[in-house]
């Protein structure tokens, strides 16, 4: 799948990118399949607001998101939610789980929400591989920021995707289990044959990444 | 699995004073909307089924009543052709008087008596007795009649007894000849009668119409007299309209045959109150189960919009929140109609034993109301579930 952003800016940062250029706001810019790409910026420049308008959780903009060839804005919700099951799978920087439902549960839920695309074991291959076995029969709302965080990238590992979208997925991480869920998200993609979009604040070596794009 | 985890998340548990409430609310309805239908049909059934066609009478002689005062009971031809036009009458027959003076005595000894009487006839249609004697021609040797049960009954109970005279059987009176003079001006003429059946319907000597037509223009005095009773069929005798139109216009009928009028009014009355109370209540009971379902949703609020956001499709929550709401509707159609069978049964018991034949099984009629208020909750279920889910976005 295809994104393109035709001149795209969220309303609220429209003054401030007046001033300014910008790798994607304004831009005509195509992410390609099967790219992987690494958007920096500092706090306030809009990351998490390009990943939601990207996953169609705000619509305050300028410009165009065209999703191969299609826009954004006109996707039914039943197309959206044909997108987020087989498409687009997303690592939300505010992790997102329910707080009531187990660990499992939570990771089990997006799995079998579409046809599902792995066997329930896997759950436990990937759990082991990011230290969180432990914890997977415990209430999410009981786990540590860092468990919540690696729960969600499990999470959206589980399902079929062409594009995976991170959120500054590593902030509850140290170096070594961030070492560990790059290993897995980078098995997982290639898997797929899916690319990825990362927001970050710094510059890292993760991944090796096709474009690095500033904010 | 996807609905073990759903059901975790949507808890239905959420107002369950509020669904115990529409449910009740709902099955009173119901129970009153589903009775109102199998009256109606009950009712319906009573007057159009084989069985109960001589069990409520459906033909009625009609005649002005007699108050003394007047100058004549004969029905002028605009007053017939009026009744007739009435859209409670099928059918109307005149009964024909006879223009001549009748007198019959024994033609045997064994059973001596003698007596001046009449005869009256009508279409074959209107008669309620069926038999093969019935029908006369110039070469006929004897004279069919009809006469009324009634007259068998008086006679065997009261006349006969009083007299020290023998009963006698309604096979033996069929196979008595008896004689008939026709007096018709001075002169007399003697044929042989038999009566052939018993009427419980008209209170009349009856004789075929042919005959009537031959000795009415052979011995009749009076050529141009007037019926002065009528027969008409109508399908309800107990319809109120028939007997408020017989009373304004001064006319009279068997009153046990229209004794059903009262029973019509009442289960008007009470269909119209049940059915009114029961659409009402059902409006109220639909109202609490909308508000049940929204509440449901509301208390979710949080869990619907991450699910959405997930990639939950609204078909796939529509889909299970349908599974959660409906099938209690589905149960509660199917108790009432359940629990109306079990009445109509009873109520087909009780009347059993007053001849009175109805079904056993509850009517198509309450069925199918049954399945349009299926199709009515469904509607009421889904497009509730449809307009609060998308809310929720």
């Amino acid at each position: 799948m295809q994104i393109e952003l035709k001149n795209v800016v969220p309303v609220p940062l429209k003054d401030k990118f007046a001033q300014r250029t910008s790798d994607i706001w304004n831009a005509h810019i195509n992410f390609n399949q099967g790219e992987r790409i690494k958007i920096k910026a500092p706090s306030g420049t809009g990351k998490t607001t390009l990943v939601h308008i990207l996953y169609k959780l705000r619509e305050d903009y300028e410009g165009e998101v065209l999703l191969d060839g299609k826009g954004l804005r006109q996707t039914s919700s039943e197309q959206l939610a044909i997108n987020r099951q087989q498409q687009v799978s997303i690592i939300f920087q505010d992790l997102r789980l329910f707080p009531n439902l187990t660990a499992r549960e939570n990771i089990e839920l997006k799995r079998v929400l579409q046809k599902p695309f792995y066997e329930s074991g896997v759950i436990d291959a990937m759990a082991e591989q990011l230290g969180v076995t432990h914890i997977l029969n415990q209430r999410a709302a009981l786990c540590s920021y860092g468990e919540q965080q690696r729960l969600a990238i499990i999470r959206a590992l589980v399902q079929p995707f062409s594009w995976l979208i991170m959120d500054e997925p590593f902030s509850h991480l140290d170096q070594a289990n961030i070492g560990k869920a790059v290993a897995l998200i980078d098995t997982e993609c290639e898997k797929r044959n899916a690319g990825f979009i990362l927001t970050d604040l710094d510059d890292d070596t993760h991944f090796t990444y096709n474009r690095q794009l500033a904010l | 699995m996807l609905n073990i985890l759903l059901k975790k998340l949507i808890k239905a548990g959420a107002g369950r004073i509020r669904f115990v409430m529409a449910v009740v609310g709902l099955s009173v309805s119901l129970l009153l909307i589903f009775s109102s239908v199998q009256l109606e049909a009950d009712y319906d059934d009573m007057l159009n089924s084989k069985n109960n066609k001589d069990s409520v009478a459906n033909f009625l002689v009609i005649n002005k009543e007699v108050t003394g005062g007047q100058a004549s009971t004969t029905l002028t031809d605009a007053e017939i052709a009026d009744l007739k036009s009435q859209p409670f009458v099928e059918q109307t027959g005149t009964l024909t008087p006879g223009r001549f003076k009748v007198s019959a005595q024994g033609a045997s000894n064994s059973i001596p008596f003698s007596t001046d009487f009449f005869f009256e006839s009508v279409a074959d249609d209107f008669i309620d007795v069926q038999s093969t004697n019935w029908k006369w021609d110039a070469n006929s040797t004897y004279i069919p009649m009809i006469v009324p049960n009634m007259f068998l009954t008086m006679y065997n109970f009261g006349f006969a007894p009083s007299q020290g005279l023998p009963q006698l059987s309604a096979e033996l009176v069929k196979s008595l000849p008896v004689q008939i003079s026709i007096t018709s001006a001075g002169e007399t003429a003697n044929y042989f009668g038999k009566v052939v059946g018993f009427s419980d319907r008209i209170s009349s000597v009856l004789v075929p119409q042919p005959f009537m037509t031959w000795a009415n223009a052979k011995f009749g005095t009076n050529q141009n007299a007037k019926p002065s009773r009528l027969i008409i069929k109508t399908k309800d005798p107990g319809d109120p309209v028939l007997t408020a139109y017989l009373k304004s216009h001064g006319l009279t009928t068997d009153a046990d045959k229209t004794r059903f009028s009262k029973l019509r009014k009442t289960v008007d009355v009470v269909v119209g109150v049940s059915w009114v109370t029961g659409a009402v209540m059902l409006l109220f009971a639909l109202l609490i189960f909308t508000l049940f379902i929204q509440l449901t949703i509301a208390s979710a609020k949080d869990e619907i919009s991450l699910l959405i956001t997930l990639g939950a499709a609204p078909k796939q929550l529509h889909r299970f929140l349908m599974g959660q709401f409906f099938p209690s509707n589905i149960i509660i159609i199917g108790v009432t109609l359940a629990l109306v069978a079990g009445l109509q049964f009873l109520l087909q018991q009780v009347l059993h034993n007053q001849n009175i034949y109805l079904s056993p099984l509850i009517s198509m009629f309450t069925i199918l109301a049954g399945i349009i208020m299926l199709l009515v909750l469904w509607v009421v279920n889904f497009t509730t579930i449809k307009k609060y889910v998308a809310g929720q976005r």
